[in-house]
């Protein structure tokens, strides 16, 4: 058994206005993994990943990174450049997709390559040729290339967030975070989006980090669950287990499994 | 339990207010009072001390009587305007009275008529000044000088509106790539990350806020002094005021943009000048050019008036023709004016309606 990629120990985050969004989290990313975040809204989900990539900072606890068995590092210490770097490593694609409508769908892939290109450079749009080449490879994976010059304004919902899959691609990362990626999609469009994510999990062998609403697109997809609740965890385990009481547990008492298909 | 506190926090915070506010407005009536009495100008300007500790007196005393009255359930002008949201509710009562039979009613309607009454003394209205037969005659005699033309000097008027126009370009154009920079420092969801930058924000929006309450005329005096009369001074002017609204107007546009595109850029490890320039400035640019070509139909405006005061252009053509009271070249010359006001005006609608 290889070690996990990501280590989470005793994750606390408490906002400066008081809330408690994590109390306590500690749980493993194994590598190559797809896994899926669960839980109501507001128990924590978005802060968790906004941890692990440092657009938030953690108020106390570890985030141990292992980007190569043997070598390990604590993002949660980290400060300053080594905050870039480490968002770097970790690809996070959004509900509302967060691409520059305006700019091409070319140039919004490329911008996962400013983290590598001297700010100068990216400022006068020199993106290298290599890095080129990888933003039109991975449209290509996404099945976008002939919109490649449309601008990002001009496709749809499902569309546009293929794009932001490539763009979290052109960075190279190790992990890819996804928060909520399907949740303003049609239930259609939410299945093309999921396997091209399921695709990029087997076939990049991308681990990948993934909050998600909807209780059958995670048997569909995950390969392991864990839930939040209140900013606890109160459940890790395969997708297949989550039985009634658990689904009660993580979601209250009285309430209903909805399906999509 | 902390809303409770807060609550009462900020009843007193509101009680503070109303007592100054219908205080002020005590003294302010009492005062006008006495003017009207009989108080000469002289005798104001003579005794300032004295009457600012009367002022003060009085001030208190209607703070108190204010307190003494709305404790008592008769609610003043300063309760209308400072009551906290949760006292807010109005009893039937209340709302049956009409609003010229509530105390703050006949409070707010005296004070707007002793207001009107002593600004129409100030102002030394006159009418049958204006209806006095030489007057009269007298302005009759230049307007029609005025609407008789002399289109001798067009030429020379045509030359100078350009010179205006294009003094208002340069000061606009010096301007924006300054106001650009400045934008994003004086933004507060930029700078408001860290102390360092809080406090260059701050800064920056004090020291524009003054520059910018200090008109364009005086900027005009001010540089026309120190880099003689003529066209440059009127630009230097312009270009003060400039820079400073664009800053204003621009960082407003900035504190707007919308958080994802943001967000998106930053997870991707980029710095935060990348993350400024691919995410914040797209959002931007549109708006930018808008107020941008708004602020050189602006300028165009603002230097004619700055000619007047020794900024070069047409305005100082104005100036010389009016001083010797030639009215038929300067009919001519406001006629030039007002065409390119106009199309000037007609000019920027046009291209900010294009780009929205
Ligand atoms: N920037 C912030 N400042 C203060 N409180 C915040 C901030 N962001 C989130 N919170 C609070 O932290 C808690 C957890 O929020 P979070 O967004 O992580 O939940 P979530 O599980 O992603 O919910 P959702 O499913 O609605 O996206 C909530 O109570 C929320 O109000
Ligand atoms: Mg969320």
């Amino acid at each position: 058994m290889s070690e996990p990629i990501l280590s989470i120990r005793n994750l606390v985050k408490t906002y400066p206005n008081g809330t408690q969004a994590l109390k306590d989290v500690s749980f493993d990313v194994k590598r190559g993994e797809f896994l899926v975040i669960i839980g109501l809204s507001g128990s924590g989900k978005s802060t968790l990943l906004r941890c692990v990539n440092r657009l938030h900072h953690p108020t106390s606890g570890q985030i141990i990174y292992r980007p190569k068995e043997g070598s390990e590092s604590d993002i949660a210490q980290a400060e300053g450049a080594e905050i870039l770097k480490i968002r770097r490593k970790m690809g996070m694609i959004f509900q509302h997709f967060n691409l520059i409508p305006r700019h091409s769908v070319m140039d919004n892939v490329l911008y996962g390559a400013l983290g590598s290109t001297p700010t100068v450079k990216s400022v006068m749009g020199l993106f290298s040729d290599e890095d080129e080449k990888r933003a039109l490879d991975y449209l290509r994976l996404v099945g976008i290339e002939d919109k490649a010059y449309f601008r990002a304004a001009q496709l749809s919902g499902g569309q546009q967030q293929r794009v932001a899959i490539a763009r979290a691609l052109t960075q190279a990362p190790d992990v890819l975070l996804a928060d909520e990626p399907v949740a303003s999609l049609d239930p259609a469009t939410c299945h093309v989006v999921m396997d091209y994510l399921r695709k990029v999990n087997q076939e990049l062998g991308l681990t990948i980090v993934c909050n998600l609403h909807f209780l059958s697109l995670v048997r569909q997809y995950a390969t392991r669950v864990v839930a939040l609740k209140g900013g606890k965890l109160v459940y890790e385990g395969s997708p297949s287990e989550i039985n009634d009481s658990w689904f009660a547990q993580i979601y209250g008492e009285g309430a209903k499994e909805v399906h999509i298909n | 339990m902390s809303q409770g506190s807060s609550n009462v926090s900020s009843e007193t915070g509101a009680a503070v207010r109303r007592s100054i506010l219908d205080g002020v407005v005590f003294a302010y009536l009492a005062f006008t009072l006495l003017a009207i009495l009989g108080l000469e100008e002289s005798e104001l300007v003579n005794r300032v001390p004295q009457f600012a500790m009367m002022f003060l007196g009085l001030s208190i005393v209607g703070g108190v009587v204010s307190l003494a009255l709305n404790a008592k359930g008769i609610k003043t002008l300063g309760w209308q305007i400072y009551a906290p949201p949760h006292l807010r509710m109005k009893s039937a009562e209340e709302l049956a009275t009409p609003i010229y039979k509530s105390f703050w009613g006949v409070q707010t309607i005296v004070l707007v008529a002793v207001t009107t009454a002593v600004g129409i003394k100030t102002t030394e209205i006159d009418i049958f000044k204006l209806l006095e037969v030489d007057r009269f005659n007298h302005a009759m005699r230049l307007f029609a000088q005025l609407f008789a033309p002399d289109w001798s000097i067009l030429p020379k008027a045509i030359v100078k509106v350009v010179e205006t126009i294009y003094i208002a370009f340069i000061a606009t154009v010096i301007a924006v790539p300054i106001a650009f920079v400045l934008s994003f420092l004086m933004a507060r969801n930029i700078m408001g990350g860290s102390k360092i930058g809080f406090a260059v924000y701050a800064i920056l929006r004090t020291v524009f806020n003054i520059s910018r309450s200090i008109e364009p005329v005086l900027w005009a005096i001010i540089f026309s002094i120190w880099a003689s009369f003529g066209p440059f001074a009127g630009m230097l002017a312009l270009l003060v005021h400039s820079v400073a609204s664009l800053a204003k107007q621009y960082s407003e546009i900035v504190e707007g943009i919308e958080d994802g595109p943001v967000e998106g850029i930053e997870s991707t490890g980029a710095s935060r000048l990348q993350v400024v320039w691919f995410a914040v400035v797209p959002q931007v640019v549109l708006p930018y050019i808008s107020y941008t070509v708004y602020r050189w139909d602006t300028n165009v405006r603002m230097a004619t008036i700055l000619g007047l005061v020794g900024g070069g252009g047409i305005g100082a053509m104005l100036m010389e023709y009016f001083g010797q009271a030639m009215w038929p070249q300067v009919g001519c010359i406001i006629f030039v004016i007002a065409s390119v006001v106009w199309l000037m005006d007609a000019f920027s609608s046009h291209i900010r309606a294009a780009i929205k």
